[in-house]
């Protein structure tokens, strides 16, 4: 496969804080590639970085064979970009800044095909004040591909939408992957890594911790299936540990999640416990392991906290 | 050049509306210009002192001098007794009191020197600038038709201008002034919300470069003083009678030397100014000393002199000063090199400084 982004013993430094720590990675074409971590673990840093709009300590950075520190230009004329927050142009209409945006490429896409596509048609002439979050949110993904770009880089496309325009959101970036495009995106959602991304790193205080596809990592990790429940009594992290087929036990607020090789073994020995010992297990619930899960073993932290 | 049009566009766009803009831009300079002119012109053609005359003695002399004093046209007399009027003057209803006592023809019969006293409030600094002058002229009049002496140095006064400046011919020119450098000034607060909202990062995203951006933006604030100053001159004209007598390629040259120094100097203060509101205030800092002691309003020889080091930095002093050269022909301040050079110069500091420590996020 043919890399589109390659980001070799990438480093950035803020005072003392290592933003981004010696980080390498690769981007193929027609791929999402999803960037999972915490806020502040770096990941706009590094977005930032490989879009030419940040300068890097050291390290390596080359999208579509154009190295970004020499050529930052060139990237950008060939790159879509959507960034964090963006509030354009309040006096502006939908139409109109499609049509400013357009003008800085050399090329640009069909703009109405364009606003078809993020299903703003109804809200073409409205200023960009008056538009809804999600509506916001989708017309920076429309500027991102104004350009026609070969690869699209979303940071945390769907933070704070409701489920219904975070789904919207995701049906349009897959077919913007459907289109042989590569998309590089960052996110803090769970959900959102496993079922949008083919490919997931992982990444906490700068560093990349695993790289793979979703459920890669998550089989790597977890052989097992998590048992969640909540208990009315405080019980040492030995005792749970030693019930029959469990693997692996964590403890937050009152809230347990065990690890099991052997779920209907586990979960009948735990209600004899609870029998025997006269506490009560309330809650209860099995679920597959998830990215959740993979961060909070690497890291000993879940992500949002 | 496909960006820059689109660019322009877009900020035309926004200006248009944006009605707080308008307002600022367009209608506050020509309410100052309406407000003023009324002012003025109801004012400075007819001042007159309230004087009060208290005459004690009943000598045709005495009559004399209470007609020579009536025969002033800028004071407005009243007779009465000495009590009353001493009152009327602590009340403020008098600017000046003058009491011919009584022996006064007496005394100058006998050939002595005979007194009239003026009684006036010193904290009233125009009694004293141009009521006593006056009163002490009257005298000097009367004093010499009676000893019969004529004198021998006299004063002819002849006024070298040209065009008989009113205080409105003085005030639209700097009133433009005023409105070219709050032009400038605030032109750099959409770039700082811009680059509040992170849009000067986006567009950092794309391939647009930073020169044509801010270009635009210059070009846009260009055309938009000179449609300010095409307003500005017709209303003045149209309301107040005011002349456009100097050449228009100069004018024009120096509203768009006034524009670029002052935007200059904003981009300056936006170098400066983490948010907006960190801005506007420092933008009031430099605007309201600059409106009040450029003698936009008024003349600079009525300030203090303290003041006067002040007033002869400030670019504002020199842009009024050419402009009204050129639009009314008043006697200048400086030549129009020096002002050009002065604004110059700080286009020149401005400027330096602003892409020195300007930033884009």
């Amino acid at each position: 496969m043919k890399a589109v982004i390659k980001v070799d013993n990438l480093r950035k430094s803020y005072k003392d804080i290592k933003a981004v720590n010696d980080i390498s990675f690769r981007v193929y074409e027609g791929e999402i590639f999803g960037m999972l971590g915490p806020n502040g673990a770096g990941k706009t840093t590094t977005m930032e970085i490989v879009e030419g709009i940040r300068k890097a300590d050291s390290g390596r950075v080359t999208v579509l064979g154009i190295d970004v520190k020499k050529h930052p230009r060139k990237v950008k004329a060939n790159i879509g970009v959507q960034l964090q927050t963006t509030s354009l142009y309040p006096r502006l209409s939908v139409r109109e800044v499609m049509a400013l945006f357009a003008s800085f490429y050399p090329r640009s896409a069909s703009i109405d095909k364009l606003i078809k596509l993020v299903d703003l048609e109804d809200s073409k002439k409205k200023r960009c004040k008056n538009l809804s979050g999600g509506q916001q949110q989708r017309l920076s993904i429309a500027l991102a591909l104004v350009n026609n770009p070969k690869v699209l880089f979303l940071d945390e496309p769907t933070s704070g939408l409701d489920p219904q325009s975070r789904h919207n959101i995701w049906s349009m970036i897959e077919y913007v992957r459907s289109k042989g495009k590569s998309v590089f995106i960052t996110t803090h959602y769970m959900e959102e890594a496993q079922r949008l991304c083919d490919r997931v790193a992982i990444i906490d205080y700068g560093k990349i911790i695993a790289t793979d596809k979703p459920d890669k990592l998550v089989s790597q990790h977890f052989q097992d299936e998590a048992i969640e429940f909540e208990l009315n009594q405080q019980l040492d992290d030995d005792v749970l540990s030693k019930v029959a087929g469990v693997t692996n036990v964590v403890q937050e607020n009152g809230k347990v999640t065990v690890y099991s090789s052997a779920v209907p073994v586990t979960v009948s020995a735990l209600l004899d416990l609870a029998k025997q010992r006269g506490f009560e297990l309330t809650n209860l619930y099995v679920r597959r392991a998830t990215l959740e899960d993979v961060f909070l073993k690497l890291t000993g932290r879940r992500i949002r906290e | 050049m496909k960006a820059f049009n689109i660019l322009l566009m877009a900020n035309a766009k926004q200006f248009v509306r944006e009605k707080a803009a308008l307002f600022w831009t367009f209608l506050f300079p020509i309410f100052f210009i309406l407000i003023f002119g009324a002012v003025f012109s109801g004012g400075m053609d007819n001042v007159s002192f309230d004087v009060g005359l208290v005459i004690e003695d009943d000598s045709a002399i005495a009559q004399n001098m209470s007609d020579a004093f009536g025969q002033v046209t800028v004071f407005k007399m009243t007779s009465g007794q000495r009590d009353g009027e001493l009152q009327a003057l602590q009340d403020g209803e008098r600017r000046a009191v003058l009491v011919i006592e009584q022996g006064f023809g007496e005394t100058i019969a006998r050939g002595g020197t005979a007194n009239i006293s003026v009684y006036y409030d010193p904290t009233q600094t125009s009694s004293v600038q141009i009521l006593l002058p006056i009163v002490q002229k009257v005298v000097d009049n009367i004093d010499r038709a009676l000893s019969g002496t004529t004198p021998r140095v006299q004063l002819t006064e002849q006024t070298l201008q040209s065009h008989n400046l009113r205080a409105i011919d003085y005030l639209v020119p700097g009133i433009l002034a005023m409105a070219l450098m709050q032009l400038g000034l605030f032109a750099v607060a959409p770039i700082v919300v811009d680059r509040e909202n992170k849009v000067l990062k986006r567009l950092g995203a794309t391939p647009l470069r930073r020169s044509t951006m801010v270009i635009s933006t210059v070009v846009f604030n260009l055309i938009v003083a000179m449609i300010q100053a095409a307003l500005i001159i017709i209303v003045a004209r149209l309301v107040f009678d005011v002349p456009m007598l100097g050449n228009w390629f100069y004018l024009i040259c120096f509203i768009i030397l006034g524009t670029l120094t002052f935007l200059a100097m904003g981009y300056m203060l936006s170098a400066f100014a983490k948010n907006q509101q960190t801005l506007m205030p420092l933008i009031m800092f430099v605007q309201f000393p600059m409106m009040f002691l450029s003698g936009i309003f008024f003349p600079l020889e009525m300030m203090p002199g303290f003041m006067r080091p002040i007033m002869d930095a400030m670019p504002l002093t020199y842009l009024g000063d050419s402009i009204r050269q050129i639009m009314v022909e008043s006697s200048a301040m400086h030549s129009h090199l020096i002002n050009i050079g002065v604004l110059g110069g700080w286009f020149v500091v401005c400027l330096i400084l602003a892409v020195r420590f300007f930033k884009w996020e």
